[in-house]
């Protein structure tokens, strides 16, 4: 923190702009339109940071580019943007390779930063069985994103909702803490964010954050949404934007989480699920989890 | 709040024309309540700023007190509203000594309960979400705009149930005819053309509020909790039912306490006869109701699951028991049942007012019932019980809240002809 506290805070954007070729020079020096070139590139950050919709780019620009390019550009009405055909994300978790060391836990904590008394996993251990016939099961359980969510039925504003690769999401600017989603959830996978923290037992706790839903809320402060809402497992949606896998499936040290697309056949969650070993929580509520189980 | 009984003093003395009478048992009543709101405000206006940290609830047992509170109070309403429809709908005349403040009642009860659900929400700055971003498939999105309706509708025929009586207010010199002549139109008469409108407009209003306030209200809010297959103690058919029946239990209970203690402090006849078949009605009910729970507890053990048997036990068997065997059983039931069909008490007002009283503390109790139990048997046994006991603030934001609502009633008791002079009677409503 006290790095930059004396002097100005270095811009790091403006020493990436200097690098930058400029656009216009460039586009001047090649032989196609420059201002055609400057506004494609203007809209195509909106439609990046989800501003303009991809159609509405295409019919823009679709007749210019006919003109410009001819024959080359001869994409019509724009590419096939086929619904619902984007990856159904699932999780397996094998049961016999669980060892309930807690590290999934752990790991979701650090990455999702939640406050005291929120944990978005936890591993419920029991022991079946008389001693010395007994038998140590270890169930991890995140939120199953089911593909029916009592918590989405439930909840009077929408706030909660299944987005259509199968994540159910909490739009926490919307959520009025009623908490009926934590009543109605049978796996008990939501939590009511009360404001506690973790500042009392080390310095600093409240300026690191985690992008859920990618969404960079910065510092925790009283008051400050997500306190007063409610809270759940998105399966890591932020890490997924990057590429990456959970935070659970990634450090599990037993190698125990697969994480994949459902909708895709070929896919090793795809084939687990497939597995007569294969069973999901709860299934007589009818929730139908994504959160597979290997007996 | 302080002020206001003495504004409305000044008010008397300044403006000498509207003579104002408070009578001291109603000065000190309100002083009392005003006393109960201010330190119930504090505790109100302190919840806004820690939050729900204020309470004892947990992302285990997320709902407590201010939700047994509210349902409680929503059932108040709609018990003393269908109460008031079996006078103007039904002619049911024996009871119209308590039609217009059972409406009243019920107003009042639901602006109490809709403030407890404020105080319960983790973010009331946000409460109209429920209406804006209005989710077809949740009870609770229906509940808030049932409520609303239910409370225009009620409004409505309230005015209509008084409009004769703020005509004939209006004439007058009083506090109540400065406030009728304020919300009466100039040329508003009474005749016998307005008697037979005013009369079907009250039948169409109650005929409309009927299913509005069972299916709607109260139904509507057992619902709530009966849609949640993730507790199976609620998750049953019976359960709205049930919610409608121990609605008219508390609903008549409370009106006839309210009605003996009313008279008592204004030292005015008490009509006997209507007391005892009140309470016999009331009894009624609340047989009707324990009937319903028996079924429901015993199809519930019977069922074998372990959730519903773990909330069971933990209704009639842990620590916390006494709330189920003392007040809602003993209190709620076993005794008033016993005052009002053993001979030596049935014809005994105060013992009957005892019995009312009774019964409304042990609804209290079937509402804290009916949210902690299944709430605080874990969706998973692996997972950690629940734990919950109101803290001193939910209990004092309760009180405030209560004071609140009572203070309106008495208030509007003041300034609205909510009850009627014995003369009247028998050409009202009819
Ligand atoms: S596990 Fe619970 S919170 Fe997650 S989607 Fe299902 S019902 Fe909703
Ligand atoms: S607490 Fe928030 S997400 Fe949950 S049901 Fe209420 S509004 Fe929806």
């Amino acid at each position: 923190m006290g790095l930059f506290s004396n002097e100005k805070k270095v811009d790091y954007d403006k020493i990436v702009d200097k690098m930058l070729p400029d656009a216009k020079k460039e586009m001047d020096e090649s032989q196609y339109d420059t201002e055609l070139g400057l506004n494609m590139a203007r809209d195509a950050r909106k439609v990046i940071s989800g501003k303009l919709k991809i159609e509405d780019f295409h019919k823009v620009y679709s007749s210019s580019l006919t003109k410009e390019f001819g024959n080359y550009y001869a994409s019509g009405d724009g590419p096939d943007i086929r619904k619902g055909d984007g990856p159904k994300w699932a999780m397996v978790i094998d049961l016999k390779k669980c060892v309930g060391c807690d590290t999934c836990t752990v790991s979701c904590k650090a990455e999702n930063r939640t406050p005291p008394g929120i944990s978005y996993n936890v591993v419920m251990e029991s022991l079946e069985g008389e001693f010395p016939n007994i038998k140590a099961v270890n169930l991890p359980r995140p939120c199953m994103q089911c593909d029916k969510p009592a918590c989405a039925q439930v909840c009077p504003t929408r706030a909660t909702y299944k987005m259509e690769n199968g994540i159910v999401a909490i739009d926490n600017d919307r959520c009025i803490g009623c908490r009926y989603c934590i009543v109605a959830c049978p796996y008990g996978a939501r939590s009511f964010d009360f404001g506690e923290s973790y500042e009392q037992e080390m310095q600093g706790a409240n300026d690191v954050t985690s992008p859920e839903y990618g969404v960079e809320r910065g510092n925790r402060e009283k008051g400050k949404t997500p306190i007063g809402t409610v809270r759940k497992c998105s399966f890591c949606f932020h890490r997924l934007q990057r590429g990456e896998e959970p935070a659970c499936v990634e450090t599990c040290i037993g190698d125990a989480r697969f994480f994949g697309d459902l909708n895709d056949p070929n896919s090793v969650v795809s084939k687990l699920a497939a597995s007569p070993r294969a069973f999901r929580l709860k299934e007589e509520l009818g929730t139908h989890p994504n959160v597979i189980y290997l007996r | 709040m302080a002020n206001l009984a003495v504004d409305l003093k000044e008010k008397s003395t300044s403006k000498s024309k509207i003579n104002v009478t408070l009578s001291k048992s109603f000065k000190i009543w309100i002083s009392a309540l005003t006393i109960a709101f201010l330190i119930g405000g504090y505790f109100i206006v302190e919840r806004f700023f820690t939050g729900l940290a204020a309470t004892n609830l947990s992302s285990i047992t997320p709902w407590g007190a201010w939700i047994a509170f509210y349902i409680f109070f929503v059932g108040l309403s709609a018990g003393s509203f269908l109460l008031s429809t079996l006078i103007y709908v039904f002619g049911m005349e024996e009871y119209e000594r308590v039609g217009k403040a059972a409406l009243f009642t019920a107003i009042v009860c639901m602006i109490v309960a809709l403030t407890f659900v404020l105080m319960d929400l983790g973010r009331p700055e946000r409460m109209l979400n429920a209406i804006i971003y209005w989710n077809v498939t949740s009870p609770l999105a229906w509940e808030v705009h049932f409520y609303l309706v239910y409370i225009g509708l009620l409004t409505v025929e309230l005015y209509i149930a008084m409009r004769e009586d703020l005509v004939r207010a209006a004439k007058t010199n009083s506090l109540k005819g400065f406030v009728a002549k304020l919300i009466t139109f100039k040329n508003a008469t009474i005749n016998a053309a307005t008697k037979k409108r005013d009369h079907m407009w009250m039948k169409i209003l109650g005929t409309v509020g009927i299913p509005l306030a069972i299916l709607g209200v109260h139904g509507g809010t057992g619902t709530i909790f009966a849609v949640v297959k993730a507790r199976p103690a609620w998750h049953t058919a019976l359960f709205p039912i049930i919610f409608v029946v121990s609605a008219m239990v508390s609903g008549t209970a409370l009106l006839l306490a309210m009605y003996i203690i009313k008279k008592k402090v204004q030292k005015q006849p008490i009509d006997q006869g209507m007391v005892v078949s009140l309470a016999k009605l009331m009894v009624g009910f609340l047989i009707i109701d324990l009937g319903l729970q028996f079924y429901e507890y015993l199809i519930g053990w019977y069922g074998l699951e372990t959730e519903h048997l773990d909330t069971l036990a933990t209704m009639m068997a842990s620590e916390k028991a006494w709330s189920f065997w003392i007040v809602q059983m003993l209190m709620g039931a076993v005794i008033p049942i016993t005052i009002v069909f053993w001979k030596k008490t049935s014809q005994n007002v105060n013992a009957l007012l005892a019995a009312a009283v009774l019964i409304v503390i042990g609804i209290i109790g079937v509402r804290f019932n009916i949210v902690v139990p299944p709430l605080v048997v874990p969706v998973f046994h692996e997972l950690p019980w629940g734990n919950y006991a109101p803290t001193i603030k939910e209990w004092m934001v309760s009180v405030g809240v209560v004071a609140m609502g009572l203070l309106i009633y008495s208030f509007g008791e003041l300034l609205l002809p909510i009850e009627e002079t014995s003369d009247e009677v028998s050409h009202n409503g009819k």
